[in-house]
Protein backbone atom coordinates (compact mmCIF):
# COMPACT_ATOMS: atom_id res chain seq x y z
CA UNK A 1 0.00 0.00 0.00
CA UNK A 2 2.92 2.09 1.07
CA UNK A 3 4.91 1.27 -2.07
CA UNK A 4 2.23 2.19 -4.25
CA UNK A 5 1.55 5.55 -2.37
CA UNK A 6 4.84 6.57 -3.19
CA UNK A 7 4.38 5.77 -7.00
CA UNK A 8 1.52 7.86 -6.94
CA UNK A 9 3.17 10.86 -5.89
CA UNK A 10 6.10 10.04 -7.72
CA UNK A 11 3.74 9.99 -10.64
CA UNK A 12 2.23 12.84 -10.08
CA UNK A 13 5.27 14.78 -9.20
CA UNK A 14 6.46 13.57 -12.80
CA UNK A 15 3.60 14.82 -13.79
CA UNK A 16 3.78 18.37 -12.84
CA UNK A 17 7.43 18.37 -14.04
CA UNK A 18 6.01 17.54 -17.23
CA UNK A 19 3.55 20.10 -17.32
CA UNK A 20 5.95 22.94 -16.29
CA UNK A 21 8.74 21.86 -18.81
CA UNK A 22 10.59 24.34 -21.00
CA UNK A 23 13.39 23.28 -23.24
CA UNK A 24 15.26 26.69 -24.82
CA UNK A 25 18.12 25.65 -27.01
CA UNK A 26 21.34 24.95 -25.32
CA UNK A 27 22.96 27.73 -27.50
CA UNK A 28 22.19 30.78 -29.22
CA UNK A 29 24.40 33.30 -30.92
CA UNK A 30 23.66 37.06 -30.00
CA UNK A 31 21.10 39.32 -31.17
CA UNK A 32 19.22 36.10 -32.34
CA UNK A 33 15.00 35.58 -31.71
CA UNK A 34 14.27 32.11 -30.55
CA UNK A 35 11.29 30.68 -29.30
CA UNK A 36 11.36 28.00 -26.79
CA UNK A 37 9.13 25.00 -26.29
CA UNK A 38 6.93 24.70 -23.47
CA UNK A 39 4.70 21.56 -21.83
CA UNK A 40 1.54 21.72 -19.94
CA UNK A 41 -1.28 23.98 -20.50
CA UNK A 42 -3.04 27.00 -19.36
CA UNK A 43 -1.63 29.96 -18.42
CA UNK A 44 1.44 30.68 -16.70
CA UNK A 45 4.59 33.16 -16.14
CA UNK A 46 7.59 33.47 -17.71
CA UNK A 47 10.61 34.60 -16.37
CA UNK A 48 13.81 35.30 -18.70
CA UNK A 49 17.11 36.38 -16.61
CA UNK A 50 20.26 37.45 -18.51
CA UNK A 51 23.25 39.45 -18.08
CA UNK A 52 21.24 42.80 -18.79
CA UNK A 53 17.54 41.53 -18.22
CA UNK A 54 15.22 40.35 -15.69
CA UNK A 55 11.58 40.11 -17.57
CA UNK A 56 8.54 38.55 -16.74
CA UNK A 57 5.85 38.20 -18.91
CA UNK A 58 1.98 35.59 -18.89
CA UNK A 59 2.17 33.58 -21.82
CA UNK A 60 0.07 30.30 -22.17
CA UNK A 61 2.18 26.90 -21.20
CA UNK A 62 2.31 24.31 -24.06
CA UNK A 63 2.84 26.92 -26.95
CA UNK A 64 5.90 28.18 -27.94
CA UNK A 65 7.78 31.07 -25.96
CA UNK A 66 8.85 34.23 -28.50
CA UNK A 67 12.53 35.58 -27.00
CA UNK A 68 13.08 38.88 -29.15
CA UNK A 69 16.31 39.09 -30.43
CA UNK A 70 17.02 42.67 -28.90
CA UNK A 71 16.53 40.57 -25.49
CA UNK A 72 19.36 38.05 -26.17
CA UNK A 73 22.62 40.75 -27.39
CA UNK A 74 24.33 40.34 -24.67
CA UNK A 75 26.30 36.93 -24.84
CA UNK A 76 26.18 35.45 -20.89
CA UNK A 77 24.16 32.44 -18.95
CA UNK A 78 20.94 32.85 -19.23
CA UNK A 79 17.75 31.40 -17.33
CA UNK A 80 14.79 30.82 -18.29
CA UNK A 81 11.61 29.85 -16.04
CA UNK A 82 8.40 29.09 -16.32
CA UNK A 83 5.33 28.80 -13.70
CA UNK A 84 2.25 27.55 -14.08
CA UNK A 85 -0.21 26.99 -11.49
CA UNK A 86 1.29 23.46 -10.66
CA UNK A 87 5.23 24.88 -9.77
CA UNK A 88 8.07 26.02 -11.65
CA UNK A 89 10.13 25.02 -14.02
CA UNK A 90 13.68 26.15 -15.44
CA UNK A 91 16.45 25.85 -18.08
CA UNK A 92 19.56 27.82 -18.28
CA UNK A 93 20.83 28.34 -21.75
CA UNK A 94 24.17 30.42 -23.23
CA UNK A 95 24.47 33.31 -25.80
CA UNK A 96 27.51 33.40 -27.83
CA UNK A 97 29.19 36.19 -29.66
CA UNK A 98 27.86 36.76 -33.34
CA UNK A 99 30.26 37.72 -35.66
CA UNK A 100 33.27 39.75 -35.10
CA UNK A 101 32.59 43.35 -36.53
CA UNK A 102 34.03 46.08 -34.12
CA UNK A 103 36.85 46.53 -32.51
CA UNK A 104 38.17 48.75 -29.18
CA UNK A 105 41.99 50.36 -30.29
CA UNK A 106 44.21 51.35 -27.32
CA UNK A 107 47.26 52.69 -28.47
CA UNK A 108 50.00 54.40 -25.52
CA UNK A 109 51.75 56.62 -25.43
CA UNK A 110 50.38 59.59 -27.49
CA UNK A 111 53.54 61.45 -28.19
CA UNK A 112 56.55 58.99 -28.36
CA UNK A 113 60.37 59.74 -29.10
CA UNK A 114 61.75 59.25 -32.34
CA UNK A 115 63.46 56.08 -32.47
CA UNK A 116 62.22 53.97 -29.80
CA UNK A 117 62.39 50.65 -30.10
CA UNK A 118 58.47 49.10 -29.50
CA UNK A 119 57.99 52.23 -28.02
CA UNK A 120 54.00 51.90 -29.20
CA UNK A 121 51.82 49.86 -27.67
CA UNK A 122 48.97 48.53 -29.31
CA UNK A 123 46.11 46.65 -28.47
CA UNK A 124 42.87 45.78 -30.33
CA UNK A 125 40.06 44.00 -29.07
CA UNK A 126 37.49 42.26 -31.13
CA UNK A 127 33.72 42.47 -30.21
CA UNK A 128 30.80 41.56 -31.85
CA UNK A 129 27.99 44.36 -33.38
CA UNK A 130 26.67 43.69 -29.96
CA UNK A 131 29.83 44.65 -27.61
CA UNK A 132 30.43 41.31 -26.89
CA UNK A 133 34.01 39.78 -27.04
CA UNK A 134 34.52 37.42 -29.54
CA UNK A 135 37.20 34.78 -27.69
CA UNK A 136 36.88 32.31 -30.97
CA UNK A 137 40.67 33.54 -33.06
CA UNK A 138 40.68 36.31 -35.70
CA UNK A 139 43.03 38.13 -37.45
CA UNK A 140 43.28 41.75 -36.90
CA UNK A 141 45.04 43.96 -39.45
CA UNK A 142 47.13 46.53 -38.71
CA UNK A 143 48.74 49.13 -40.19
CA UNK A 144 51.19 52.00 -39.77
CA UNK A 145 50.62 55.04 -42.14
CA UNK A 146 53.60 57.87 -41.67
CA UNK A 147 53.79 61.52 -43.16
CA UNK A 148 55.17 61.12 -46.57
CA UNK A 149 55.98 57.34 -46.95
CA UNK A 150 53.63 53.72 -47.62
CA UNK A 151 51.33 52.20 -45.20
CA UNK A 152 52.86 49.19 -43.67
CA UNK A 153 50.32 46.50 -42.09
CA UNK A 154 50.37 43.18 -40.31
CA UNK A 155 47.64 40.73 -39.59
CA UNK A 156 47.76 39.14 -35.77
CA UNK A 157 45.96 36.24 -34.94
CA UNK A 158 43.41 37.25 -31.38
CA UNK A 159 43.24 35.53 -28.69
CA UNK A 160 40.65 35.59 -25.94
CA UNK A 161 39.55 38.48 -27.85
CA UNK A 162 42.47 40.13 -27.67
CA UNK A 163 45.10 40.89 -30.47
CA UNK A 164 48.11 43.71 -29.79
CA UNK A 165 51.17 44.20 -31.17
CA UNK A 166 54.29 46.99 -30.46
CA UNK A 167 55.57 49.29 -33.08
CA UNK A 168 58.74 50.98 -32.74
CA UNK A 169 58.88 54.93 -33.64
CA UNK A 170 60.30 56.40 -36.54
CA UNK A 171 63.56 58.37 -36.93
CA UNK A 172 61.49 61.04 -38.38
CA UNK A 173 59.52 63.70 -36.07
CA UNK A 174 55.53 64.02 -37.21
CA UNK A 175 52.36 62.43 -36.82
CA UNK A 176 51.57 58.05 -37.73
CA UNK A 177 48.30 57.19 -38.05
CA UNK A 178 47.97 53.56 -36.70
CA UNK A 179 45.17 51.47 -37.43
CA UNK A 180 43.38 47.79 -36.56
CA UNK A 181 40.56 46.73 -39.15
CA UNK A 182 38.60 43.66 -38.59
CA UNK A 183 35.33 43.14 -40.68
CA UNK A 184 33.67 46.68 -41.71
CA UNK A 185 35.60 47.89 -38.27
CA UNK A 186 38.21 50.12 -38.65
CA UNK A 187 39.97 52.06 -35.92
CA UNK A 188 42.51 54.68 -36.23
CA UNK A 189 44.89 56.09 -33.70
CA UNK A 190 47.03 59.01 -34.37
CA UNK A 191 50.52 59.15 -32.49
CA UNK A 192 52.72 62.08 -32.61
CA UNK A 193 56.51 61.34 -33.20
CA UNK A 194 58.61 63.67 -31.25
CA UNK A 195 62.49 64.50 -31.23
CA UNK A 196 64.36 62.95 -29.14
CA UNK A 197 66.32 63.93 -26.67
CA UNK A 198 69.30 66.80 -28.04
CA UNK A 199 72.22 64.93 -29.21
CA UNK A 200 76.09 67.31 -29.80
CA UNK A 201 74.76 69.87 -27.64
CA UNK A 202 76.89 72.94 -28.23
CA UNK A 203 76.94 76.26 -26.99
CA UNK A 204 78.94 79.62 -28.00
CA UNK A 205 79.86 83.26 -26.33
CA UNK A 206 79.53 86.66 -27.25
CA UNK A 207 79.58 90.08 -25.78
CA UNK A 208 76.65 91.27 -24.48
CA UNK A 209 75.97 95.03 -22.60
CA UNK A 210 75.67 93.67 -19.12
CA UNK A 211 77.44 90.79 -19.00
CA UNK A 212 78.02 87.37 -22.03
CA UNK A 213 75.53 86.16 -23.91
CA UNK A 214 75.93 82.50 -23.66
CA UNK A 215 73.50 80.81 -26.80
CA UNK A 216 73.39 77.12 -27.85
CA UNK A 217 73.11 76.32 -31.43
CA UNK A 218 69.97 75.04 -32.67
CA UNK A 219 69.06 71.91 -30.67
CA UNK A 220 68.60 69.05 -32.20
CA UNK A 221 68.59 65.01 -31.78
CA UNK A 222 70.53 62.94 -33.03
CA UNK A 223 68.70 61.90 -36.21
CA UNK A 224 68.48 65.76 -36.85
CA UNK A 225 64.75 66.67 -35.60
CA UNK A 226 64.59 69.76 -33.80
CA UNK A 227 63.94 69.68 -30.27
CA UNK A 228 60.26 71.42 -29.63
CA UNK A 229 60.16 74.76 -28.07
CA UNK A 230 59.97 74.90 -24.08
CA UNK A 231 62.18 71.80 -24.04
CA UNK A 232 64.95 73.19 -20.73
CA UNK A 233 68.10 73.33 -21.11
CA UNK A 234 70.24 73.95 -17.99
CA UNK A 235 73.24 76.37 -18.11
CA UNK A 236 76.02 76.30 -15.23
CA UNK A 237 78.46 78.44 -14.44
CA UNK A 238 81.17 77.80 -12.34
CA UNK A 239 83.78 80.69 -10.96
CA UNK A 240 85.77 81.50 -7.48
CA UNK A 241 82.43 82.68 -6.12
CA UNK A 242 80.70 79.20 -6.92
CA UNK A 243 78.06 77.68 -9.15
CA UNK A 244 75.24 79.01 -10.40
CA UNK A 245 72.28 77.45 -12.64
CA UNK A 246 70.43 78.99 -14.70
CA UNK A 247 67.20 76.98 -16.97
CA UNK A 248 66.16 78.26 -19.76
CA UNK A 249 63.27 77.14 -22.45
CA UNK A 250 64.18 76.20 -26.16
CA UNK A 251 62.51 79.51 -28.22
CA UNK A 252 62.61 78.97 -32.28
CA UNK A 253 64.91 76.33 -31.67
CA UNK A 254 67.68 77.65 -29.90
CA UNK A 255 68.03 78.12 -25.82
CA UNK A 256 70.12 81.82 -24.44
CA UNK A 257 70.84 83.34 -21.73
CA UNK A 258 72.94 86.09 -20.39
CA UNK A 259 75.23 85.84 -17.72
CA UNK A 260 77.01 88.89 -15.84
CA UNK A 261 81.27 86.98 -15.62
CA UNK A 262 83.57 88.91 -13.02
CA UNK A 263 87.28 87.41 -13.70
CA UNK A 264 87.22 83.61 -14.85
CA UNK A 265 84.07 81.41 -15.30
CA UNK A 266 83.57 77.93 -16.60
CA UNK A 267 80.43 77.44 -18.57
CA UNK A 268 78.56 74.10 -18.92
CA UNK A 269 75.23 73.45 -20.84
CA UNK A 270 72.57 70.10 -20.33
CA UNK A 271 69.86 69.50 -21.46
CA UNK A 272 67.71 66.75 -19.53
CA UNK A 273 70.47 63.84 -19.05
CA UNK A 274 72.62 65.30 -22.41
CA UNK A 275 75.41 67.58 -21.66
CA UNK A 276 77.31 69.85 -23.98
CA UNK A 277 80.61 71.22 -24.70
CA UNK A 278 82.07 73.92 -21.92
CA UNK A 279 83.56 76.59 -22.27
CA UNK A 280 86.11 79.05 -20.14
CA UNK A 281 85.83 82.62 -20.23
CA UNK A 282 88.40 84.64 -18.73
CA UNK A 283 89.31 88.48 -18.10
CA UNK A 284 86.10 89.14 -20.42
CA UNK A 285 87.07 86.41 -23.17
CA UNK A 286 85.82 82.96 -24.36
CA UNK A 287 88.54 80.71 -24.48
CA UNK B 1 3.54 27.47 39.18
CA UNK B 2 6.75 28.11 41.79
CA UNK B 3 9.26 31.18 41.20
CA UNK B 4 11.81 29.41 40.52
CA UNK B 5 10.02 27.77 37.17
CA UNK B 6 8.76 30.65 36.30
CA UNK B 7 12.12 32.27 36.43
CA UNK B 8 13.87 29.60 34.78
CA UNK B 9 11.24 30.35 31.45
CA UNK B 10 11.88 33.91 31.62
CA UNK B 11 16.15 32.75 31.20
CA UNK B 12 15.54 30.16 28.77
CA UNK B 13 13.27 32.95 26.70
CA UNK B 14 15.47 35.39 27.12
CA UNK B 15 18.29 33.12 25.90
CA UNK B 16 16.51 32.17 23.01
CA UNK B 17 15.98 35.37 21.99
CA UNK B 18 19.65 36.55 22.12
CA UNK B 19 20.66 33.52 19.76
CA UNK B 20 18.20 34.67 17.27
CA UNK B 21 19.04 38.17 17.10
CA UNK B 22 22.53 36.74 16.92
CA UNK B 23 21.96 34.26 14.09
CA UNK B 24 20.23 36.97 12.17
CA UNK B 25 23.31 39.05 12.79
CA UNK B 26 25.34 36.93 11.57
CA UNK B 27 23.29 35.62 8.84
CA UNK B 28 23.32 39.57 7.48
CA UNK B 29 27.44 39.77 8.02
CA UNK B 30 27.55 36.56 5.94
CA UNK B 31 25.25 37.92 3.24
CA UNK B 32 27.70 41.00 2.39
CA UNK B 33 30.88 39.42 3.43
CA UNK B 34 33.34 39.86 0.44
CA UNK B 35 33.69 36.68 -1.92
CA UNK B 36 36.81 34.32 -1.65
CA UNK B 37 39.44 35.04 -4.33
CA UNK B 38 42.05 33.03 -5.23
CA UNK B 39 44.80 34.94 -7.56
CA UNK B 40 46.94 33.55 -10.07
CA UNK B 41 49.37 35.43 -12.45
CA UNK B 42 51.64 33.03 -13.59
CA UNK B 43 50.84 33.14 -17.08
CA UNK B 44 50.17 36.90 -17.42
CA UNK B 45 51.53 38.54 -20.68
CA UNK B 46 52.95 40.28 -22.19
CA UNK B 47 53.55 42.77 -19.47
CA UNK B 48 54.55 41.25 -16.27
CA UNK B 49 52.51 42.29 -13.18
CA UNK B 50 53.49 44.45 -10.26
CA UNK B 51 53.41 43.72 -6.99
CA UNK B 52 50.75 46.60 -5.95
CA UNK B 53 49.10 45.32 -8.63
CA UNK B 54 48.76 41.73 -8.02
CA UNK B 55 47.65 42.79 -4.64
CA UNK B 56 44.88 45.26 -6.00
CA UNK B 57 43.18 43.32 -8.53
CA UNK B 58 42.06 40.22 -6.96
CA UNK B 59 40.92 42.60 -3.66
CA UNK B 60 39.23 45.31 -6.25
CA UNK B 61 37.36 42.23 -8.41
CA UNK B 62 36.21 40.69 -5.35
CA UNK B 63 34.70 44.04 -4.08
CA UNK B 64 32.82 43.93 -7.48
CA UNK B 65 31.28 40.86 -6.76
CA UNK B 66 30.47 41.87 -3.52
CA UNK B 67 28.82 45.24 -4.93
CA UNK B 68 27.20 43.51 -7.44
CA UNK B 69 25.47 40.88 -5.41
CA UNK B 70 24.21 43.16 -3.19
CA UNK B 71 22.97 45.94 -6.14
CA UNK B 72 21.24 42.23 -7.71
CA UNK B 73 19.50 41.39 -4.31
CA UNK B 74 18.53 44.99 -3.03
CA UNK B 75 17.75 46.55 -6.48
CA UNK B 76 20.22 49.56 -5.97
CA UNK B 77 22.27 49.91 -9.19
CA UNK B 78 24.21 53.36 -7.27
CA UNK B 79 26.07 50.12 -5.53
CA UNK B 80 27.24 49.60 -8.85
CA UNK B 81 29.44 52.90 -8.98
CA UNK B 82 32.46 51.55 -7.02
CA UNK B 83 33.62 49.07 -8.99
CA UNK B 84 32.48 48.58 -12.66
CA UNK B 85 32.60 50.35 -15.79
CA UNK B 86 31.79 50.80 -19.49
CA UNK B 87 29.63 47.72 -20.33
CA UNK B 88 29.68 46.25 -17.30
CA UNK B 89 27.77 48.45 -15.47
CA UNK B 90 25.81 49.55 -17.73
CA UNK B 91 24.75 45.86 -18.27
CA UNK B 92 24.37 45.32 -14.54
CA UNK B 93 22.49 48.62 -14.68
CA UNK B 94 19.64 47.74 -16.62
CA UNK B 95 19.89 44.33 -15.23
CA UNK B 96 18.81 46.07 -11.77
CA UNK B 97 16.32 47.94 -13.50
CA UNK B 98 14.49 45.61 -15.17
CA UNK B 99 14.63 43.37 -11.87
CA UNK B 100 12.91 46.72 -10.20
CA UNK B 101 9.91 46.72 -13.18
CA UNK B 102 9.55 42.96 -12.83
CA UNK B 103 9.55 42.93 -9.12
CA UNK B 104 12.51 40.44 -9.23
CA UNK B 105 15.66 39.93 -7.05
CA UNK B 106 18.57 37.89 -7.19
CA UNK B 107 20.69 36.01 -4.54
CA UNK B 108 23.79 35.24 -4.53
CA UNK B 109 25.59 32.51 -2.17
CA UNK B 110 29.15 32.88 -2.91
CA UNK B 111 31.16 30.01 -2.97
CA UNK B 112 34.61 31.48 -4.13
CA UNK B 113 36.53 32.52 -7.11
CA UNK B 114 39.41 31.05 -8.91
CA UNK B 115 40.96 33.96 -10.57
CA UNK B 116 43.51 33.80 -13.83
CA UNK B 117 45.11 36.74 -15.23
CA UNK B 118 45.62 35.87 -18.88
CA UNK B 119 46.47 39.42 -20.53
CA UNK B 120 48.09 42.38 -19.16
CA UNK B 121 48.56 45.47 -21.61
CA UNK B 122 51.73 46.44 -22.60
CA UNK B 123 51.58 50.09 -21.36
CA UNK B 124 49.64 48.65 -18.12
CA UNK B 125 46.57 49.91 -18.77
CA UNK B 126 44.10 46.89 -19.41
CA UNK B 127 44.18 43.31 -18.03
CA UNK B 128 41.97 39.81 -19.19
CA UNK B 129 41.07 37.72 -16.66
CA UNK B 130 39.30 34.12 -17.19
CA UNK B 131 37.14 33.66 -13.35
CA UNK B 132 36.25 29.88 -12.62
CA UNK B 133 33.02 31.05 -10.10
CA UNK B 134 31.16 28.85 -7.69
CA UNK B 135 28.03 30.29 -6.33
CA UNK B 136 24.41 29.56 -4.98
CA UNK B 137 22.06 31.53 -7.13
CA UNK B 138 17.86 32.63 -6.26
CA UNK B 139 15.65 34.14 -7.95
CA UNK B 140 12.76 35.46 -6.32
CA UNK B 141 9.58 36.91 -7.49
CA UNK B 142 8.40 39.10 -4.51
CA UNK B 143 9.10 36.83 -1.83
CA UNK B 144 8.74 33.57 -3.91
CA UNK B 145 11.58 31.65 -5.26
CA UNK B 146 11.06 30.69 -8.47
CA UNK B 147 14.58 29.39 -9.50
CA UNK B 148 17.14 27.77 -7.33
CA UNK B 149 20.96 26.25 -8.19
CA UNK B 150 24.36 26.18 -7.62
CA UNK B 151 26.20 27.43 -10.34
CA UNK B 152 29.98 26.38 -11.13
CA UNK B 153 30.41 29.20 -14.05
CA UNK B 154 33.27 30.61 -16.00
CA UNK B 155 33.57 34.61 -17.09
CA UNK B 156 36.19 36.53 -18.95
CA UNK B 157 36.96 39.22 -17.45
CA UNK B 158 38.20 42.82 -18.28
CA UNK B 159 39.45 45.17 -16.10
CA UNK B 160 41.36 48.81 -16.16
CA UNK B 161 42.79 51.10 -13.81
CA UNK B 162 40.91 53.94 -12.28
CA UNK B 163 42.15 56.53 -10.05
CA UNK B 164 42.91 54.33 -7.09
CA UNK B 165 41.23 50.88 -8.15
CA UNK B 166 40.98 48.70 -10.56
CA UNK B 167 37.57 48.74 -12.20
CA UNK B 168 35.56 45.67 -14.08
CA UNK B 169 34.85 46.60 -17.60
CA UNK B 170 33.17 43.61 -19.38
CA UNK B 171 31.90 40.12 -17.57
CA UNK B 172 30.93 37.70 -20.19
CA UNK B 173 30.23 34.25 -18.56
CA UNK B 174 31.38 31.75 -21.88
CA UNK B 175 30.58 28.04 -20.15
CA UNK B 176 29.68 26.83 -16.83
CA UNK B 177 28.22 23.62 -15.64
CA UNK B 178 25.76 22.76 -12.40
Amino acid sequence: MMKLGTLLVAMGLAAAAQAAEIRPPARVIAGTSITIPSGGSGDATFYLIGPKLASKKQVQAGSGIAVDSDQLERAGRYVAVLCASDGCSSASFFVVPAAANKLSLLVHPSRVPVGSMNGISTVAFVFDNFRNLVLKPEQVKFSILAKDSKEVSASRGSENGVSWVRISSAKKEGPVRIGAAIGHANEVRVVQQVAADACNLRIKVSRAKTGFLIETDPVRDCSGNSVPDGTVVSFTKSDSTGKTTVDVPIKRGVAKVEIPIQGSARITVASGVVTGNELQVAGGRAQ
Amino acid sequence: MSAALRYSLLAITFGLLVCAVAALHLGVAAESEVPHVEFNADNIGPRQIEDLTAKSVPRDYAFAWQTMEQALHENRPGLLDGYFTGTAKQDLGERVASQNKSGIHTRYQDRGHELEAIFYAPAGDAMQLRDRAQFDLQVLDGNKVIYEEPVKAEYIVLMTPGADRWMVRQMQAIGGEK
